[in-house]
């Protein structure tokens, strides 16, 4: 009886150990935060950390649907928390009513009101605050209070994502000062870098406790947060930058666990699984990361679509994806990721298949001059494309070197010039200076319209100031109808069959040639639980209260 | 004797740089005649083959294949060259920008000597990484430079050089001002000879081979450095092959394919040593008090 | 002798001040400035967003017109804050100055720990067996790249035998002392094993000239021992030249830091630099590469003092 007993007793203290054991979880990951302030700058970085500390009003969850987390309810016109309503010049707008919850409150245990939306407000609209994207803040017309609790936006035009906020929320009782002091020095003076640790700074399931410029933040469970405790009392997130060292430091125990977002390249992940499947445990989550070449349609050899399909057609990409990604990163037929709702399965695909390659090539008047030869068009010019991506970007390299060969056995002498991706992004994409072909991605949220990309009035030239990333120069009256009218289009069903217009036309056309969605690899310790890959722009850590240790 | 026999005669005592010297040889040798190689072989340094990734040595590819599918040998080959050229270029540049400078300012003196001399001070005594990194990350285009498929190159080429001529400049300079007073160099003043005719006969022949051994020494750094570039992601850059970016591509792959990191290391390591130990057993034969 | 200071305090400030002007202009050639890479990474911004950013950050002026501006504040000691941490540069270096330091001087003392004792053995045992293998292990040394002995240190001694933790710095904050030295261990490896390796050899050189010197003969003359005169003459002279190899020897030290700190993900002002420069961070690069630069000419000046100290012969005349 004694034994049974102490057996049980040394089960359970067994049982308990782990939970125990793993009061703190280190993360690793390979990009420091600029900043903690929420609408400052933008990078995945900062959202990774700063979901922990923090909740936007909505966020779209692992599901791929718009969730409240601040609020109490999404408001919706169906629910009447949104109002069609005229703006003061006359135009169609929208009123959106929102509820904080009742039981939000900042770490030092002042309560979230909407005096913390307005000083959201107030720093988002300053010119000189240094907000990174001020899209939304010129879209509020005027924001409304109605009490501590509640506070409706008015919004100048109805778009679908009407009820979509974000952050909006800074804590006025402790950062007003800072930012009525200077508004043009805020961005420098803001608590959340200068004092970070502040606890009313934050009201997630975790506040920053500490932070170590490029090297550190330590985060502990926040005694005022709302919702389900979290299981690790302390989370570190530790910064190193070197993948390779990286994945050492996860074997060598040193860090629990590195960030799916920010972390090992798929081929890392990859030949973890291959080499030591059982010891870990993996997730792959291809999401709306879209890898994709631009054309450059002012290249007259591009300007011709059947070139276009041709590029296509020649190049392999389930066997690219097969070989180099292990099957884990789905060839794109077009901008929008088979995940989302819109997606249309029954696009036109255009298939490898070289033999039609080479007929378009002739029929574009590029005619062959015997293998390993490039094509030439009637004048004698060699058919010579130059592709760019960013240089250090290992699988981009990777591929790039692969899609070369695969041109050159149809006739197409492709040169890779690459450049470091501040060239690349800073110049040569935005500016249009690619001669040829850019390959790099685009990071979407669920359902985004490609207005920038595709309208024809978002081409960047000097004029406008290169605004606009329709980098390949691409012009489709209809094509810019359809972005129009998807955008105010309120009826999913109706919203639906446009967007199958809109694959369906960039199928036709070829913009730009779709490669693959980008997956992300996710590496598990066998303990940790609860981490849901989401695919999207919203980091994992949003959720981080159901992450926990197990045996 | 002749002085050049005694050198040779000095040279050959020297193992460790004979060897160095022979294996320079046949590396450089190997490296330029990497198509008959290939060739010869059957391998190829570009064709990309997504089914033979990581594959081990065997008949086809002697050192296995690399993460496309290329032969590793094949690359190692088309990186040596770029790599040894990265390193002798730039060490002769330099020793070209260091020997002019340090002959000026030794022969002509003055102010341009005081000048020349706390530039080299001031080169020294910098950091230089952190310097490179951002001549690394300048855009020629912004210079008015064209940047055409090799740009990457010459620029490791040119910051290299840019910045390595100090240790020739001081070299020369101080074999300059000592030979400016031999008498002999007096004698062929005397007898009308100009400036730039008594630097280069007289003057230059007498520090050729302190020259030559700062050279032969800084290759080897030149080849390391511009793997440490690579691994800042500023280096050469794909899809020409150099064994610095051959290794730091390597490391991602470490577990997988421990050979694509263990080779260019290796190769790097050898090269850097024999120019070491070449450069040392050209000291002791060149140097007559030894 | 403060004559001397002076003049090479001045010029140090000179070559500081040349070098601002040259690393700004550098900067300002490097491509596309930090809001082009805002743009990068975030589609949803607008033109007018771009617009009003550039106008924010002073991108839409000229480069000299920017560099004055920050001379002047710069001279009146306000030197900008770092773009990428929203905090003022010179404290983000304040902060990581220290580790460096610590490392730096680890490695430092580490490399001449190894370095002072085997060159002196290898030039006493000039051209035998045990001097080739001093020689070959030195060349060794400087022939490795750093950042692959860095890799091969971890997964040696981190992953297969798990003997010292792979990262430079403990995760969490309230690591005590001998956590951190356990840390430090494989990175202050790494970097005083490369750097021995030259040091070694400038040891060697330095003391095989000092034997060669005509008071060794005479002192042996003289009845002495050959060990009471390697103590007494030949060490003190062979001393001088390595002071100096090693004060130039900092500029190499940090740059060899600069890759350490990237490997072992080690808060230090190398990996603080280097970050800066690649994301266009103008005030923190700027700052960071002057005050590495100060901090060499400074370790330059110590040693022609201490040069200067050591032999009676030099005349306190700047650049003897």
């Amino acid at each position: 009886m004694i034994r049974a007993f102490a057996v049980a007793v040394l089960l359970s203290f067994a049982a308990a150990l782990p939970a125990g054991a793993k009061e703190r979880l280190v993360i690793g990951m390979t990009q420091f935060p600029s900043t903690l302030h929420p609408l400052i700058d933008s990078m995945l970085a900062k959202s990774y950390a700063l979901a922990m500390g923090m909740r936007p009003f909505t966020a779209y969850d692992p599901e791929w649907r718009l969730v409240c987390m601040l609020c109490v309810e999404l408001p919706t016109i169906e629910n009447g928390g949104a109002v069609r309503e005229t703006t003061s010049e006359g135009k169609e707008g929208i009123a959106v009513t929102y509820a904080i919850r009742p039981d939000a409150r900042w770490g030092d245990g002042a309560p979230v009101t909407t005096r913390d939306v307005a000083f959201a407000v107030e720093v988002g609209k300053h010119p000189q605050s240094g907000v990174a994207s001020a899209e939304l803040f010129r879209r509020i017309l005027e924001l409304e209070i109605h009490d501590d609790r509640r506070f409706t936006l008015h919004l100048d035009r109805v778009t679908f994502d009407y009820n979509d906020v974000g952050v909006l929320v800074l804590p006025a009782h402790i950062d007003r000062a800072n930012f009525d002091a200077d508004p043009a020095e805020y961005r420098n003076r803001t608590a959340f870098d200068a004092d970070s640790a502040n606890p009313g700074l934050w009201f997630g399931p975790y506040r920053v406790v500490r932070v170590e410029p490029g090297a550190a933040i330590e985060l502990k469970r926040n005694p005022t947060w709302w919702g389900k405790p979290a299981a690790f009392g302390t989370v570190i997130i530790r910064i190193v930058e070197n993948t390779a060292a990286l994945e050492v430091n996860l074997r060598s125990g040193a860090i629990d666990y590195i960030a799916g977002e920010l972390g090992l390249s798929l081929d890392q992940a990859a030949a973890m699984e291959q080499r030591e499947g059982g010891a870990w445990d993996f997730a792959y989550k291809a999401g709306l990361i879209y890898e994709h070449i631009d054309l450059n349609l002012d290249n007259p050899a591009l300007a011709d679509v059947r070139v276009r399909r041709a590029l296509l057609h020649a190049i392999d990409r389930e066997t690219i994806s097969k070989r180099l990604f292990f099957g884990r990163q789905p060839v794109a037929h077009g901008p929008v990721s088979p995940l989302d709702w819109v997606y249309d399965p029954d696009l036109p695909k255009t298939p490898f298949d070289p033999d039609a390659a080479r007929r378009l090539l002739d029929e574009a008047g590029w005619t062959s001059d015997g293998p390993g030869a490039p094509r030439r068009n009637a004048a004698g010019e060699p058919l010579r494309l130059e592709l760019g991506t960013t240089a250090g970007n290992r699988s981009r390299e990777l591929v790039q070197q692969v899609l070369q060969a695969a041109w050159k056995d149809v006739g197409i002498d492709v040169r890779i010039r690459n450049q470091p991706a501040r060239v690349f992004f800073g110049e040569t994409v935005s500016k249009r200076q690619f001669p040829g072909l850019a390959m790099y991605a685009w990071l979407s949220s669920p359902e985004s319209v490609p207005r920038s990309t595709l309208h024809s009035t978002m081409i960047p030239t000097a004029e406008n100031n290169w605004s606009g990333q329709n980098y390949t120069g691409y012009r489709n009256p209809d094509v810019d109808r359809l972005l129009d009218e998807i955008e105010v289009e309120l009826d999913r069903g109706k919203r639906r069959a446009l967007w199958a217009e809109l694959q369906a036309a960039y199928a036709r056309d070829l913009p730009v040639l779709p490669l693959y969605f980008r997956a992300t690899p996710y590496v598990f310790p066998k303990w940790l639980k609860g981490v849901t890959p989401t695919g999207h722009q919203y980091p994992t850590t949003l959720w981080i209260e159901e992450w926990r240790a197990e045996e | 004797m002749s002085p050049a026999a005694l050198a040779w005669l000095r040279f050959r005592r020297h193992r460790a740089g004979l060897a160095g010297a022979v294996f320079l040889l046949l590396l450089a040798a190997a490296a330029w005649s990497a198509p008959l190689i290939e060739a010869a072989l059957g391998i190829d340094a570009e064709s990309v083959d997504l089914f033979s990734r990581y594959a081990p040595p065997s008949a086809a590819h002697p050192l296995g294949a690399d993460d496309l599918g290329r032969d590793l040998l094949a690359r190692l080959l088309r990186g040596g060259q770029v790599s040894l050229s990265v390193g002798l270029a730039a060490a002769f540049i330099a020793a070209l920008i260091g020997t002019g400078l340090g002959l000026l300012a030794g022969y002509r003196g003055g102010a341009f000597d005081t000048a020349l001399m706390r530039l080299t001070d001031g080169v020294i005594a910098l950091p230089l990484l952190p310097l490179l990194i951002v001549l690394a990350a300048v855009d020629p285009a912004k210079l008015g430079l064209d940047d055409g498929t090799d740009a990457s190159l010459f620029r490791v080429i040119a910051i290299v050089a840019l910045v390595g001529w100090t240790t020739v400049a001081r070299l020369v300079r101080a074999a300059a001002l000592a030979a400016r007073a031999q008498d002999y160099v007096r004698a062929a003043r005397a007898l009308g000879a100009g400036s730039g005719r008594i630097a280069l006969r007289h003057i230059l022949p007498n520090v050729a081979s302190p020259i030559l051994v700062a050279t032969t020494l800084s290759v080897g750094n030149i080849i390391l450095f511009e793997s440490v570039l690579s691994f800042l992601g500023l280096g050469i850059q794909p899809p020409a092959a150099s064994w610095g970016n051959m290794l730091a591509h390597a490391q991602e792959t470490i577990w997988q394919a421990p050979r694509l990191a263990v080779w260019p290391g290796l190769l790097i390591f050898a090269t850097v040593i024999a120019f070491n130990f070449l450069g040392d057993a050209l000291q002791d034969a060149l140097d007559p008090r030894s | 002798m403060s004559r001397f200071l002076a003049g090479r305090l001045l010029q140090a400030a000179i070559v500081l001040a040349v070098m601002s002007f040259v690393v700004y202009g550098l900067i300002g050639l490097m491509p596309g400035d930090p809001i082009d890479a805002m743009i990068a990474a975030d589609p949803e911004l607008t033109s007018e967003d771009t617009e009003r950013l550039k106008a924010l950050y002073g991108l839409d002026r000229p480069v000299w017109e920017r560099y004055l501006a920050w001379a002047g504040q710069a001279l009146g000691g306000d030197f900008g804050h770092s773009r990428i941490y929203h905090r003022p540069a010179l404290d983000l270096l304040a902060e990581r100055l220290p580790h460096t330091a610590l490392l730096m001087g680890l490695a430092f003392a580490l490399s001449v720990a190894i370095a002072l004792p085997t060159g002196i053995f290898a030039a006493l045992k000039a051209n035998r067996f045990a001097d080739y293998a001093v020689n070959f292990l030195c060349f060794a040394g400087i022939s490795t790249p750093p950042f692959w002995l860095a890799i091969m240190a971890m997964l040696l001694f981190s992953v297969t035998l798990g003997w010292l933790p792979a990262t430079g710095w403990p995760a969490a904050g309230d690591a005590g002392w001998l956590e951190r030295l356990r840390h430090l261990v494989l990175p202050v490896a790494v970097l005083g094993l490369l750097s021995a390796g030259g040091i070694t050899r400038y040891v060697r050189a330095s003391m095989r000239e000092a034997l060669r010197q005509d008071y060794v003969r005479t002192a042996r003359a003289k009845g002495l021992s050959r060990a009471a005169v390697v103590r007494r003459h030949v060490l003190r002279n062979a001393m001088i030249p390595v002071v100096t190899i090693l004060a130039l020897d900092m500029g190499a030290l940090f740059s060899g830091a600069l890759i350490t700190e990237i490997m072992f993900g080690y808060p230090g002002m190398g990996a603080l630099i280097y970050n800066a420069v690649m994301a266009n961070d103008y005030n923190l690069a700027l700052v960071g590469l002057l005050f590495a630069t100060f901090t060499t000419l400074a370790a330059n000046i110590a040693a022609d003092g201490a040069y200067v100290a050591l032999d009676p012969r030099i005349a306190f005349r700047a650049g003897a």
